[in-house]
């Protein structure tokens, strides 16, 4: 099998972005920051480059800060033709019967162009301003109810379920999921905690994390994959003709320390176990290996350990995950658009002849 | 002000392209629309498409999509069909149990802000049990209601503006709720409201939350007290109703009559009504025990007891039906949600022929007021 390819999808007003500081945390969670709003002009050029380049999906994040994700995904499916939208969605949100609607009717308006990245909250102030009180365990709890109701519709037939935070009583969908070859969408369980990772065995088909050394990774990848789900790789790429340019530009990406402190405040409220693995690591090690550095962590996010360097070095390391049991990958970089079209023209064809051997 | 005037959307597959559609296989189909072999659960872009442009040609305002376990979600296909369109707007049915207000609110804005503005909202506090145990919901039909104008004050305030949301109530608690994607339309910063039902509690909320009050239509005189109730809480009131257009009162009539099921139907269709803990499906079958099903000289409800209260039928020629809308007019009514056997033949000509005469009068009103 090929490796796949995803990217993330670029915020609002971030394709027009000329710095890689205008799209940090700090500027695009405030309230009067272009991330807030559509931008099909921006958005439509990103999807159909990505087309080109050879990417398979755009993940679409969720946030108090950003459209509804699959709004997004419905208005640009509807302008594109081969590229997929990994929709971002906590699920604390919906009842899974409305949610699943919502899903296949989407999948039947795009052609089925759509896959799920189940997150099962966010801060805890942040799920706050969304209604939902509950502690991170439990948010997992209630996630796997969530994905248990929503697999029995995909399943089809009618759907009884009596849960403790579900209760569904002959439930009953008309509209199915809608994909050429599928008949439920992809499910990535996003997370570092236990719970997480038991979610992504019980209810989901791809696990995904954050990028870290082959090394560190191989066991538990193993374990996924000997269980039949599959684990994508969450990273930040620089990809230049020499190394030394590489760190030279991902050097300057280290923001003024203003926007550094802030940025630091914000992640550090965050609940979540994956970031605070993250920004463990990145205070600690900053470099995993020659080519993984995490010194952007503290500034762009946990998503923003960076694997760098040249083509050649770039497709090898890609190719080692594949070894171990990868089989996706959700990149970023800075500029998106850019780094997406340098991974298009320069790694991916490397990759996909060494494939081919 | 000018009477608006809104149509269902037709459902996926009735808009059949191509080939013309008599009233009665476009009444059989939304009959079948229920079972599970109709393709009334699939979008259908290309049929949605050439009705949403006779709706813009006819001066139609909005399309209402309804939602139900048969359908499509109404707010992704309004946002499909927000992209092929231009003009028309939407108003996207939806129930109050099923999803959190500050998610609602960002699904609402994002569309708004994808298709200019055009979507207003048609809120809905639930359906039949059976329907409502299926989407999770298993509230009685009042405390529906109450959740209802819960979610809809969490709402208002996301709209309102201002920095955060704060909300302790019984069915929802909201704790420094902020969402960033405004609600973008041309002159507005919150969606138009429509609160639909006939029991005292939808009115209330049509009342305290709601922009419009959206009823089936009934004759004139017995809905003026409601209307002018509605009115002076600067609430407007919409009527849904079925409309058979013909060149002569006769025709009309025989084509209404060619509508009645077969006999062996009735029975079953009844039992469908009656089970339902709407007061809207209750109080309908029986306005039907009123002289035959007539309302009045032109409102026809001999179909209802069999299809329910939104088979409410206007009928006659041109100027019949525009002097009709044009009485509602005067007792305070404002907008009018309209279906028709075909969807699409009906809005043609509704647009062509009935329309203008109201315009038409609407003119001359406003020189006499002048």
């Amino acid at each position: 099998m090929s490796l796949r390819f995803h990217w993330m999808f670029p915020k609002g007003g971030e394709v027009a972005m000329k710095t890689a500081q205008e799209t940090s945390r700090v500027l695009t969670t405030k309230s009067t920051s272009p991330a807030a709003l559509p931008d099909m002009e921006g958005w439509t050029h990103f999807a159909r480059s990505a087309e080109q380049a050879g990417i398979e999906s755009a993940l679409l994040s969720f946030s108090r800060y950003e459209p509804d994700t699959m709004f997004v995904a419905c208005a640009v499916g509807r302008a594109t033709t081969k590229l997929k939208f990994i929709v971002a969605y906590r699920t604390g949100m919906h009842q899974p019967a409305s949610f699943v609607q919502q899903i296949n009717t989407l999948s039947a308006l795009i052609g089925g162009r759509v896959a799920l990245n189940i997150v099962a909250g966010s801060s805890t102030e942040e799920q706050h301003g969304y209604g939902d009180f509950l502690e991170h365990d439990e948010r997992y709890a209630r996630a796997d109810e969530f994905l248990a109701v929503c697999n029995s519709f995909w399943q089809g037939g009618e759907v009884d379920f009596d849960g403790k935070y579900f209760c569904v009583e002959r439930g009953k969908l008309l509209t199915p999921f809608l994909a050429p070859d599928r008949n439920a969408p992809e499910v990535y369980v996003s997370g570092h905690s236990e719970q997480a990772q038991q979610l992504a065995l019980a209810r989901g088909s791809c696990w995904v994390r954050l990028i870290d050394t082959p090394e560190k990774l191989r066991t538990s990848v193993a374990h996924f994959r000997e269980r039949g789900v599959e684990v994508c790789l969450r990273l930040c790429v620089i990809c230049r003709p020499r190394y030394a340019a590489a760190v030279e530009s991902a050097e300057a990406l280290l923001p003024t320390d203003d926007i550094g402190r802030q940025e630091r405040g914000i992640l550090a409220r965050s609940d979540s176990q994956t970031l605070k693995q993250a920004l463990a690591v990145a205070d600690e090690v900053g470099w995993l290996n020659r080519n993984l550095w995490a010194g952007l962590v503290p500034f762009y996010g946990s998503s923003a350990i960076t694997l760098l360097g040249t083509p050649e070095e770039l497709a090898e390391i890609f190719l080692e995950y594949k070894r171990i049991g990868v089989t996706q990958f959700i990149i970023s970089g800075w500029p998106k658009l850019q780094e997406m079209l340098i991974f298009g023209r320069d790694v991916l064809p490397l990759i996909r002849d060494a494939e081919r051997h | 002000m000018s009477l608006r005037f809104h149509w269902m959307l037709p459902k996926g597959g009735e808009v059949s392209v191509g080939t013309p559609q008599t009233p009665q296989e476009s009444a059989r189909y939304r009959l079948q629309a229920t079972s599970s072999t109709s393709p009334a659960p699939r979008p259908d872009m290309k049929g949605w498409t050439r009705f949403a442009r006779s709706a813009e040609q006819a001066g139609i305002e909005s399309v209402l999509i309804s939602f139900s376990r048969y359908e499509p979600d109404p707010f992704m296909v309004g946002c499909a069909l927000g992209q092929d369109t231009e003009k028309l707007k939407f108003i996207v049915a939806y129930r109050s149990g099923l999803i959190q207000p500050t998610t609602f609110v960002q699904q609402t804005n994002t569309l708004s802000a994808l298709i200019g503005g055009r979507v207003a909202l048609n809120i809905v506090a639930g359906s039949s049990k059976a329907e409502q145990h299926g989407y999770g919901d298993f509230l009685a039909h009042d405390e529906r209601y109450a959740r209802a104008d819960e979610f809809l004050a969490v709402c208002n305030s996301f709209w309102q503006g201002g920095e955060e949301v704060d909300f302790d109530g019984k069915y929802y608690r909201i704790e420094k709720g902020k969402l960033h994607t405004p609600f973008l339309a041309p002159g507005r910063s919150a969606p138009e409201i429509y609160v639909s039902g006939h029991s005292e509690q939808a009115e209330r909320l049509a009342l305290a939350r709601g922009s419009c009050l959206l009823r089936v239509a009934d004759a004139p005189e017995k809905l003026q007290t409601q209307v002018a109730r509605m009115r002076e809480c600067g609430v407007e009131v919409c009527l849904r109703l079925c409309v058979l257009c013909r060149p002569t009162r006769e025709e009309a009539i025989g084509v209404a009559e060619s509508l009645l099921p077969e006999r062996d139907i009735p029975r079953q269709e009844r039992n469908v009504a009656a089970k339902d803990d709407s007061q809207m499906y209750r109080e309908s079958s029986a306005a039907n025990g009123r002289g035959g099903g007539w309302l009045t000289g032109t409102l026809w409800a001999g179909l209802v007891p069999y299809h329910g209260p939104v088979w409410t039928t206007l009928l006659g020629t041109p100027s019949d039906i525009a002097e009709s809308l044009l009485e509602y007019s005067d007792i305070g009514v404002t907008q009018f949600i309209m279906s028709g056997w075909p969807e699409l033949d009906e809005v043609s000509t509704f647009g062509r022929e009935v329309l203008p005469l109201v315009r038409r009068a609407e003119e001359g009103n406003g020189k006499r007021d002048a």
